[in-house]
């Protein structure tokens, strides 16, 4: 047989070709509708609770200081007082701790409506001049912080350099100094291969309009974390920076002294500056939202379990009945 | 206008067509309209496209023409011109203009080609050569509408106001489709130079010097004479000078054209018969048209010896037609290369669109307004925006519109509030490009290249009998194949075998339908011995055994009357007898060949009673009768055309008595025979037809007369006139007929079955099961039609038969009205009630349908036709090329049919896997494949949009631009193709055991508007997850962007992915691993990107995945995007279940089913 037809043009058999490979063919059955549901719901519920827990035990201390900051004199224009730079800056904040909090606190400041995702703020940078001494002339698109009016490249280059936040704050309790740490406060990553060890900043707020702080041209650019944590630029208009950590416990209703050098100019687009201390959990810092969103989703799903439960109850279908065949069903006269 | 057609009905290989839809009013109109006006002759397309790769043609011109090919008068041929007779006179009878034509001198190409302005004969059907690649495959490329898109989006890109991806990553969507199409355009190229190369260096004798020389194929010129020997295959289209055949004859086989395997007879002209090319120089010069693409047609005239002789289309000869049974053939190239009809027919089938398609583009218009929806939101934004802030600009940290770096302070990329608004407009264009599904258009592509292949593959569309697989010819109508609501399907070789055997006879008012003597396994038949051989024929015929032993008698007037019979039989027809040898050297068969299978039984039948065809030349025939040789002169033939209904051919026997036989339908047969001659027997043969074709025989009257010196000569004289006349020679020629084909003496009748497929009423009682409306149209009578149908079940005894058999306009408007009632009362009765089994059919026969076509009854026909679940109609259309899917089948001779199909197959039964598992699961794959690609591409681009609204209405995407590309490239690109391709709703054996599911694809619920609006009302939600859930968790946070865009990439790569998971039904390994694997190459490019550190997102996946937030708004995002979608789906699937749905679980659980209720459910054994 299967010499005499060796000229037939016969498909040759495989299961794939004839689409008969073994296959899974799962119909999700009432059991396993409702399992799935109750499954969920039970995942869930406790998920948000652990989550709405663990933000619960956050300690969060914010503080709006752009507006009080100013002096009355100024208030009507604080632009005027911020440009000068022949007026004392200082101003101090009194914080109120209201639960203890454990080190290590992480001490932030938060801006709000600063645009740092803006297309011209995102691409104004040079990411190999950050890495490499020899690439510091890639200042391709990091107008118009390229390069001096003498055509010298700007080390680092860009907006958002430039843009460095600028404000410093010292911190006490009962008359003692609080030591902020700020070393480690950029992701290792960055310190190590990201920003060269042998890049040094050169010519850096030179030119006629200052934008925030300038850097010391001896220490390399990989550890300068402030200026690595401000480059790495925040995903939404309202953003909290990694400021530096602060190795002690706060006990409650503790008084903390905040001296800050209110020296960052947002006054010019209504941005808001906000000191933060707060402690942080495996969620990260205070937020309710994750916790509340599963205890929502897990109780609907239970909800959904019971009236799938309750359908399937009262309008039972037998799976596969073929008198619900549309050709098989009755014409309703 | 089948002229000339030997015998009623059709006898060719037939189309089935279908239609998805006709019930709208427009639509069905159109394609009603048009099936049915090609009844009138006139209405026919007359140029064909033919290749042998790529054919379509339409095969009713074909019809009309082919026969032209085979079956011209063997007396014409002496006499030469006459061949193009029929075809178009007013064609064959124009001048040729001067610059319209192309003058050749015979053997002399130089002279010929003076100018250099004909083609040479090499070849060239690939399209590029190396140098050309580049240029020329982008070119072609860019034609696509899908590419152009591509193309601008990367242009705009490049601009440096709008520079919202990096050059690489704008440029990598459009170069991966432009590689991939190269790199398989350049591989079919190449196979095409290989084939051609091949084809370029064969070899053919070629006169040179007076001597017959062998000469490479790219080297002939046209004006060069050739010759060609038996079984050789010709180089270019030449004009017949001499032929082996004394009279000119050259038999001819056009498999490679229009793969057609019987003979076809071609001509020399008588002048240049006698010129021995060696010998004499010929020269002459023949003004033909220029070339052209229509095979069928050609005109010219040659003036040779001071004469002007004019050519037709049977005395030329095409490229890749094969010399058989002549010795050798002489010409003279007219054609050659790319010039010869062959190669300019040689373009690719008419595109269709699919149904499905079409519905595609219309929503694919609401995706285009949706991006420019959001495009203006966004670009109106950024104006409120720059227009709010316009005093801060200058110094804004995050803006800075100055540039102080100078010493004049300038405005740095600002060019003015209008002009930023519009560049936010482009912009948005560019980052919200995939909202168009371009991808989707090539993803189609592949798909229907993977359901082709399982179509092509499937053993069960395999016919064994003609070894020929299933054929895929059109690729882009695969899921109309699942929606299908009329077939309209020939019924001569598409329900039947198109295997004619002779059955009964009528002789003289004897009805032979006795006893049948079996041949087979005893060595039998009716055989001859010719110089110590046996000759028999091919095919052996059911002989009857009375019948036999008078036809071996000799004496009474009885045995008399069956000599004639039989003698008109094996006389009166076109059949040429080919001596073929065996594997015994003592035993050869002989094949007739022939181009129609009627012909073919009665002359086979014939030879098995003993009337055997031995030979026949133009002039003459050879019968061996009862083992004696005769020879008979033919003296002329009027051919079968579609007027007369029959054709003639006049004898002079060896005693010089002429005698003329008469064969042909018993309508047109019975107005020419002389009944007061034998009235008896006259109504005895009317008695035997009847019952004949009640039981589906097709019947052939037969008839003849002897002729008187006198009568004879006047014809003779007639003859000569009308067949030389200029004008209007077909009309006299016919006219002549006529005045001949009277006051016959009936010798008798006969009937011959054409067998149903195997498996047709099966498979006719699956498709109207399936709801598809069948309609057949055949060539027969009236009783035969309707035995057929009722053999076919495609009529039932429970079905309302309504007859319209009309020989005027307003008896038809009378039946017609009245059939409109009785429809309208049958359909409410079947409403109200619940039975379904009284539906309608429709039998209609020709003249009617002429009466009502021609007058304004169309709307009512059509309003009828469409109540009726059968129709028949007594006629055949050509249909394919109308139809919205053209299915052809392949099974035997005559492959026109193929060629202008868009599927061709073996067997009618195989319409029902073909529709109803295949066109079924094409379907439902294309339409989910569809759906999923507008929510896949949409959710991506909403995610991209909201993020939008944060950043200032300035079009960052925290994604990054790579993830942005390879998101339709690599991370969700596979699996769609390969669901779309191996997803399977059903097992065949469901499908096939309840062929109402096919209802699914005719109520179209795979894909339509609504189904589109939950889809997108699903993406909005998911979207809307995929975005906020993430914004309100890191929400005044430290997150930067390319964390966030990274937990965006994900979530969307992973719910896109999970969704289609949702939704495959059957999960083999391959979905498996395209599903899972792609997540996982998400995560894998994601990571990499991620690791080079010069990229702004260096590490941000390592540092987002080690915290808990991440994880925990993961799996939040995927959980809480699929829960509305989920709900739906099983509140449906438990309230609302669809057949597909109750035939899964019964597949699934059927085994419970069966033994709880049995007998409710039949499932059929398992095929495998």
């Amino acid at each position: 047989m299967e010499q005499k037809n060796k000229n037939s043009k016969k498909p040759s058999y495989s299961r794939f070709s004839q689409q008969e490979l073994p296959a899974w063919k799962p119909i999700l059955t009432p059991g396993w509708v409702i399992a799935s549901f109750l499954t969920i719901g039970a995942l869930f519920i406790p998920i948000g609770l652990v989550a709405l827990s663990a933000s619960d035990t956050v300690v969060e201390i914010i503080d709006r200081y752009d507006e009080d900051c100013v002096p009355d004199a100024y208030s009507k224009n604080p632009e005027s007082f911020i440009q000068d730079p022949d007026i004392k800056k200082t101003c101090v904040r009194s914080l109120r701790v209201p639960k203890k909090m454990v080190a290590p606190i992480f001490v932030y400041y938060q801006l709000e409506n600063f645009y740092q995702n803006h297309r011209r703020f995102v691409k104004s940078r040079s990411d190999k001049q950050l890495r490499d001494p020899e690439a510091k002339n890639d200042t391709y698109n990091c107008f118009p912080e390229a390069r001096t009016a003498d055509n010298k490249p700007i080390v680092p280059c860009g907006l958002i350099a430039w843009s460095l936040f600028n404000d410093t704050y010292k911190l006490s309790t009962r008359g003692k100094p609080i030591t902020i740490d700020k070393k480690g406060i950029a992701w290792k990553s960055d310190t190590k291969v990201k920003f060269g060890s042998n890049v040094y900043p050169k010519d850096f707020q030179k030119g006629g309009l200052i934008g925030g702080a300038k850097l010391d041209e001896k220490v390399p650019l990989s550890e300068q974390e402030d200026l690595i944590v401000w480059m790495r630029t925040a995903a939404l208009p309202n953003f909290r920076k990694l400021y530096g950590k602060i190795d002690i416990d706060l006990e409650a209703h503790e008084t903390v002294k905040a001296e800050v050098e209110n020296n960052y100019n947002t006054y010019k687009f209504g941005g808001r500056k906000k000191l933060v201390l707060s402690t942080t959990t495996w969620i990260g810092g205070k937020n309710d939202f994750l916790g509340v969103a599963y205890i929502t989703v897990g109780g609907l799903c239970l909800f959904m379990a019971i009236n799938f439960i309750l359908l399937y109850v009262f309008r039972p279908r037998r799976l596969g009945d073929p008198s619900y065949l549309s050709w098989n069903r009755l014409p309703i006269a | 206008m089948a002229s000339n057609r030997p015998l009623p009905g059709p006898f060719f290989r037939s189309p089935i067509s279908a239609g998805p839809d006709l019930s709208s009013p427009t639509s069905s109109k159109n394609s009603d309209g048009s099936q049915i006006v090609n009844l009138h002759p006139q209405q026919r397309p007359d140029t064909l496209q033919n290749s042998t790769s790529q054919q379509s043609i339409s095969s009713n011109s074909w019809r009309a023409n082919s026969v032209n090919f085979g079956s011209k008068g063997v007396h014409y041929g002496s006499r030469g011109g006459a061949g193009s007779e029929g075809f178009s006179m007013s064609m064959s009878r124009r001048e040729i203009n001067d610059e319209d034509a192309r003058l050749v001198y015979v053997n002399d190409p130089l002279k010929t080609n003076e100018r250099f302005e004909f083609a040479g004969n090499s070849i060239r059907t690939g399209k590029y050569s190396v140098l050309t690649f580049l240029p020329r495959n982008l070119f072609e490329q860019f034609h696509r509408v899908a590419y152009m898109y591509f193309l601008v989006i990367a242009i705009l890109n490049q601009l440096p106001q709008l520079a919202v991806f990096g050059r690489g990553a704008s440029i990598l969507p459009l170069a991966s489709v432009l590689l991939v199409t190269a790199v398989k355009d350049a591989y079919e190229d190449w196979r095409r130079h290989r084939s051609d190369r091949i084809e370029n260096n064969r070899m053919s004798s070629v006169l040179m010097n007076d001597r017959f020389q062998e000469k490479k194929w790219k080297d002939i010129q046209v004006g060069e004479v050739i010759k060609i020997l038996a079984n050789e295959t010709m180089p270019c289209d030449i004009v017949l000078l001499s032929t082996s055949d004394p009279t000119g004859v050259a038999y001819v086989q056009t498999i490679n054209l229009d793969g057609e395997s019987n003979l076809k007879t071609r001509y020399a002209k008588q002048e240049t018969l006698p010129r021995i090319p060696e010998k004499d120089m010929i020269s002459g010069l023949i003004n033909c048209e220029k070339p052209n693409r229509n095979i069928y047609g050609f005109q010219a005239n040659m003036e040779i010896d001071g004469k002007r002789v004019s050519l037709g289309p049977s005395n030329i000869v095409l490229r890749g037609c094969v010399l058989k049974n002549t010795d050798w053939a002489v010409g003279v190239a007219v054609y050659a290369g790319r010039e010869t009809k062959a190669m300019l027919n040689n373009s690719g089938a008419p595109s269709k669109r699919s149904r499905l398609e079409t519905h595609m583009n219309r929503e694919i218009i609401l995706l285009s307004s949706f991006l420019v929806v959001l495009c203006t939101i966004v670009s109106a934004c950024a104006g409120v925006w720059l227009r709010r802030h316009r005093d801060e600009l200058d110094i804004m940290p995050f803006y800075r519109r100055k540039d102080y770096s100078k010493q004049e302070v300038e405005n740095y990329k600002y060019y003015g509030w209008g002009m930023e608004i519009f560049f936010s407009f482009l912009m948005s264009v560019i980052v919200f490009q995939i909202m168009i599904p371009i991808s989707l258009y090539i993803s189609m592509e592949l798909v229907r290249v993977g359901q082709a292949y399982f179509m092509i593959r499937d053993d069960k569309m395999f016919d064994a009998t003609s070894n020929t697989r299933f054929q895929c010819r059109a690729l882009n109508i695969n899921e109309d194949l699942g929606q299908i609501k009329y077939i309209f399907s020939d019924k001569t070789g598409t329900l039947t075998e198109n295997k004619m055997e002779f059955q009964f006879a009528s002789i003289s008012g004897v009805n032979y339908s006795g006893e049948k003597t079996e041949f087979l396994g005893e060595e039998g038949g009716y055989s001859i011995q010719v110089e110590g051989q046996v000759w028999r024929p091919k095919m052996k015929v059911q002989v009857d055994r009375e019948l036999l032993q008078l036809s071996q008698t000799r004496n009474d007037t009885k045995s008399k009357e069956i000599y004639d019979f039989f003698l008109a039989l094996a006389a009166c027809n076109t059949i040429v007898p080919i001596v073929v040898n065996t594997s015994d050297p003592t035993e050869k068969l002989i094949d007739y060949q022939g181009e129609s299978p009627d012909e073919q039984a009665l002359v086979y039948a014939a030879a098995a009673y003993g009337f055997m065809l031995i030979e026949r030349t133009s002039g003459h025939i050879v019968i061996d009768i009862q083992g004696e040789r005769q020879r008979f002169n033919v003296l002329g033939m009027h051919e079968f055309d579609s007027d007369r209904k029959r054709m003639s051919v006049i004898l002079g026997y060896p005693d010089s008595t002429v005698k003329v036989f008469v064969k042909g339908a018993d309508t047109t047969m019975f107005k020419i025979i002389d009944k007061s001659l034998n009235l008896d027997v006259v109504k005895a043969t009317e008695t035997h037809l009847h019952s004949y074709s009640s039981i589906g025989l097709r019947t052939l009257v037969v008839g003849m007369r002897g002729l008187s010196i006198s009568e004879f000569e006047q014809w003779q004289s007639s003859y000569e006139i009308a067949s030389t006349a200029l004008m209007g020679r077909a009309g006299l020629l016919r006219k002549v007929a006529i005045n001949l084909e009277n006051n016959l003496s009936l010798l008798g009748a006969s009937a011959i079955e054409d067998r149903l497929q195997k498996g047709v009423p099966e498979a006719i009682e699956s498709l109207r099961t399936a709801s598809i409306k069948v309609w057949v149209l055949t060539g027969d009578k009236q009783e035969t039609a309707i035995s057929i149908g009722y053999s076919s079940k495609l009529l039932t005894s429970k079905m309302v038969q309504i007859i319209i058999n009309n020989n005027s306009k307003v008896s038809c408007r009378k039946s017609l009205e009245d059939a409109l009632i009785t429809s309208r009362k049958l359909i409410n009765v079947t409403r109200a009630s619940d039975d379904d089994a009284s539906s309608v059919a429709l039998i209609i026969d020709g003249t009617s349908l002429v009466y009502i076509l021609d007058s304004e009854l169309e709307e009512q026909l059509f309003e009828l036709a469409s109540k009726c679940a059968v129709v028949l109609c007594a006629n055949d259309v050509s249909m394919i090329q109308m139809a919205d899917v053209g299915v052809g089948l392949s099974g035997q001779e005559g492959r026109q049919a193929v060629m202008a199909s868009d599927f061709a197959m073996g067997q009618f039964r195989f319409l029902v896997p073909l529709l109803l598992v295949h066109g079924h699961w094409n379907y439902q794959r294309m339409g989910y494949m569809i759906l999923y690609n507008f929510y896949r591409n949409a959710l991506f681009v909403l995610v991209l949009f909201w993020y939008v609204l944060f950043t200032g209405f300035t079009l960052t995407t925290a994604i990054t631009e790579w993830s942005s590309v390879l998101y339709s490239i690599i991370y969700t690109a596979i699996p769609t193709i390969v669901i779309g391709i191996l997803d399977k709703d059903l097992s065949r054996r469901s499908l096939m055991t309840y062929p109402q599911l096919y209802g699914a694809g005719q109520r179209q619920e795979s894909y339509n508007a609504k189904l589109f609006w939950l889809t997108m009302a699903d993406m909005l939600w998911q979207s809307v997850v995929a975005f906020f859930i993430p914004l309100f968790a890191y929400w005044k946070s430290e997150i930067d962007s390319s964390s966030i865009g990274d937990l965006w990439t994900l979530a969307v790569v992973f719910m896109v992915n999970i969704h289609l998971a949702m939704d495959v039904i059957r999960w083999t390994w391959i979905s498996h691993a395209s599903i899972w694997g792609s997540i996982i190459a998400t995560c894998i490019c994601v990571i990499v990107i991620d690791a080079v550190p010069v990229l702004p997102g260096y590490w941000a996946i390592f540092n987002l995945a080690s915290s808990g937030l991440f994880w925990i708004c993961l799996l939040g995002i995927l959980v809480t995007a699929m829960i509305p979608r989920f709900v739906i789906k099983m509140f449906m699937q438990h309230c609302k279940p669809c057949d597909i749905q109750i035939a899964r679980e019964a597949e699934k659980f059927s085994n419970r089913m069966e033994s709880t209720r049995n007998g409710e459910i039949e499932m059929n054994p398992p095929q495998r």
